[in-house]
């Protein structure tokens, strides 16, 4: 597995010294993902080994998610490559796909934790574009100052409670955990610590803001679900209910707020992210219910998030690009509009794609465990429907005499292609969602060790 | 207990700077004198990497300064950082500390393996990364501020049993790349501001 991740690691160097080279660049960096991607599917199940005494292990989900969000990356890289040329963005989405390898198949939560964090940073790069002309500057400072600060304090938390007897005063382990979670809150743009999200989504390029809502996002909350899992603080959280509660509050500010908050956008990214935000409560909640099928479905929806979130988001900068000054709209690039459109039935769970058993299990299992709070749940998921229907009558306010296809339909072929995989998922959801299941059963036997 | 005193001055120095360069200077000093702190497991190969990495990271905000005069004065945030840094310290210290019940011995130049040179040295670190960090008004304080951060969360990364080689490795790669991404901000709001 070292061997893959410095593959990508070298490839990004050698992408970063002819970055300006389209055509080569481009290749190169869709090669060494292929290259990854295939390695990852030819892994035996359960292939483990050791770097310099750092155990690392492909699990099923690891593998699951490998193959989501490398593949996912993939599309990102054509949509560049094609439609809107960024020269950063190519070396960055390499050091992002060897930091998600790491990310997946490491087993030390410390490792995972620093690995994550070099993932995050690295596209401050690809943030920032015509500084003088736009606030990218600032929201990439923000989202920089947000990373360091929850992502030093996560670490710090870890450590002092892998260093901590277990024989600790409970407050102790409570302030840990509670610094863990925000940290992670911090990371993930919860409600209320979203601030450089909003900034994020209004000042960023969209393709920038697909790596970051559709690959990155994803990553931090498997990485969080593994590193509750490896720390071996569970068991503290199932006996200080405390912890426990902040998940779910924070869970459900998140769903409402983010749903809330996207009703009221009246900018297409924002809905996008917006949605993000508002699935990844949902997703908080369940697990901070414990539950197995909390668990799987907290997976589930951040994985299928992450590939509706690079859908929308590629169609929402094609659809600025190709609308110049004016209002997007389906009139001058009707594929992207449409591939909006269809990334909305992600974002609100609707079957038969593979984002319903996500959403259904979180909403279930929300109801087994507080009527109000499966309520709150499906409230949150109606005012995403509500802002995805307004973005949508939004886009096709005007219709043209005649439709055309866009010049280079590349955010409509990967729309199509986002939805086809989220399809097939969802006719066969064996195969999505078992190794999510496994995950689930692993964490749920850390939390009732013998 | 010299090194913590060390690491608490070189700090108040970086934090009340008002050169990029200057700051980019005592970072090296506060991270040097952080990564000598003997808590009985220091190796040469982690003082190396360590410092290797505090050395490249400086360089990179020095050399992102462009010039002597360029940096951010801190004014009234210096001493709001300070006090809080300060009471946060000792607050860590009194609900984090491990209760051992051992008794804590302190060596004025001597190493201490019960590690509490070690924690009060990283949560002096983190507490006054976290204040620098709030309180900053662009990206060269806080560049200063998380490269701070991370050195306290490398102490006591370092305390922690396990891969020690590969843990540092990481953290060091981890805060080049802090340091890179700060310079990175620092040159483009530097851009912005002057447009």
């Amino acid at each position: 597995m070292i061997e893959v991740i410095a593959l990508l690691g070298l490839a990004a160097l050698f992408a970063f010294g002819v970055r300006k080279r389209l055509a080569l660049v481009g290749t190169v960096t869709l090669a060494a993902l292929a290259v990854a991607i295939a390695f990852v599917i030819a892994l035996p199940a359960g292939a483990a080994g050791e770097v310099l005494d750092l155990p690392w292990r492909m699990s099923e989900l690891g593998r699951l998610a490998a193959v989501v969000l490398l593949g996912t990356l993939c599309l990102l890289v054509l949509a560049v490559w094609v439609d809107e040329p960024a020269y950063n963005f190519f070396p960055t989405a390499l050091v992002v796909a060897a930091s998600v390898l790491a990310v997946l198949v490491l087993t030390t939560p410390i490792a995972i934790y620093a690995a994550l964090l070099l993932g995050l940073l690295v596209p401050v790069g690809s943030f920032t574009f015509q500084v003088h002309r736009n606030r990218s500057a600032e929201a990439a400072y923000r989202h920089f100052s947000f990373v360091a600060l929850g992502g030093c304090l996560g670490m710090a938390a870890l450590a002092l409670s892998a260093s901590l007897g277990r024989d600790q005063p409970s407050a102790t382990f409570v302030l840990l955990l509670v610094i863990l979670v925000v940290a992670f809150a911090l990371k993930l743009a919860a409600i209320p610590f979203h601030t450089h999200a909003a900034l994020l989504a209004s000042e960023v390029p969209a393709s920038a803001l697909a790596l970051y809502f559709g690959v990155l996002v994803p990553t931090t909350f498997i990485a969080f679900a593994q590193i509750l899992l490896l720390s071996g603080l569970l068991p503290a959280i199932v006996q200080i209910g405390k912890v426990q509660d902040l998940l779910l509050a924070l869970g459900i500010a998140s769903a409402l707020g983010g749903a809330f908050l996207a009703t009221g956008s009246t900018e297409l990214r924002r809905v996008a992210v917006y949605s993000v935000i508002a699935n990844l409560g949902q997703a908080l909640v369940g697990i901070a219910t414990l539950s197995g099928p909390g668990i799987i479905g907290a997976m589930a929806i951040a994985l299928v998030t992450g590939m509706a979130a690079t859908q929308q988001l590629l169609a929402v900068g094609t659809l600025e690009r190709r609308a110049g000054a004016d209002r997007p709209s389906a009139t001058t690039a009707p594929l992207a509009a449409l591939a909006f459109v269809v990334g909305g039935f992600a974002m609100i769970g609707a079957p038969p794609l593979v984002a319903f058993p996500g959403h259904f299990f979180v909403e279930l299992i929300a109801y087994s465990y507080a009527g109000w709070m499966g309520t709150a749940l499906v409230i949150a998921t109606l005012g995403i429907l509500l802002a995805q229907l307004r973005a949508a009558m939004a886009i096709f306010r005007t219709a043209p005499d005649h439709w055309r296809v866009e010049r280079k339909p590349i955010a409509g072929i990967v729309g199509a292609l986002v939805f086809a995989a989220l399809l097939i998922g969802g006719v066969q959801p064996d195969g999505f969602l078992r190794p999510i299941a496994a995950f689930a059963d692993e964490f749920l036997r850390a939390l009732h060790p013998l | 207990m010299l090194l913590l005193a060390i690491v608490a001055i070189t700090t108040l120095a970086a934090n009340g700077a008002r050169q990029l360069r200057y700051m980019a200077v005592a970072f090296f000093g506060v991270a040097l004198a952080a990564h000598l702190i003997d808590d009985g497991g220091l190796s040469a190969a982690r003082i190396v990497v360590t410092s290797g990495a505090a050395l490249v990271a400086s360089a990179i905000l020095y050399i992102a300064a462009r010039d002597r005069r360029f940096g951010e004065d801190p004014g009234w945030r210096l001493w709001i950082a300070t006090i809080v840094a300060a009471a946060t310290t000792a607050a860590a210290f009194v609900y984090l500390r491990p209760a051992t019940g051992d008794e804590i011995s302190l060596d004025l130049l001597g190493p201490d393996p019960s590690g509490v040179t070690t924690e009060v040295a990283a949560f002096w670190l983190l507490s006054s990364g976290i204040a620098i960090l709030l309180t900053a008004r662009g990206a060269v304080r806080g560049s200063l501020g998380a490269l701070l951060m991370l050195t306290g969360t490398q102490l006591l990364v370092g305390l922690v049993p396990g891969p020690h080689l590969a843990l540092t490795l990481l953290l060091s790669w981890l805060q080049i790349v802090v340091a890179l991404a700060g310079a990175f901000l620092i040159v483009n709001q530097r851009a912005a501001r002057e447009a």
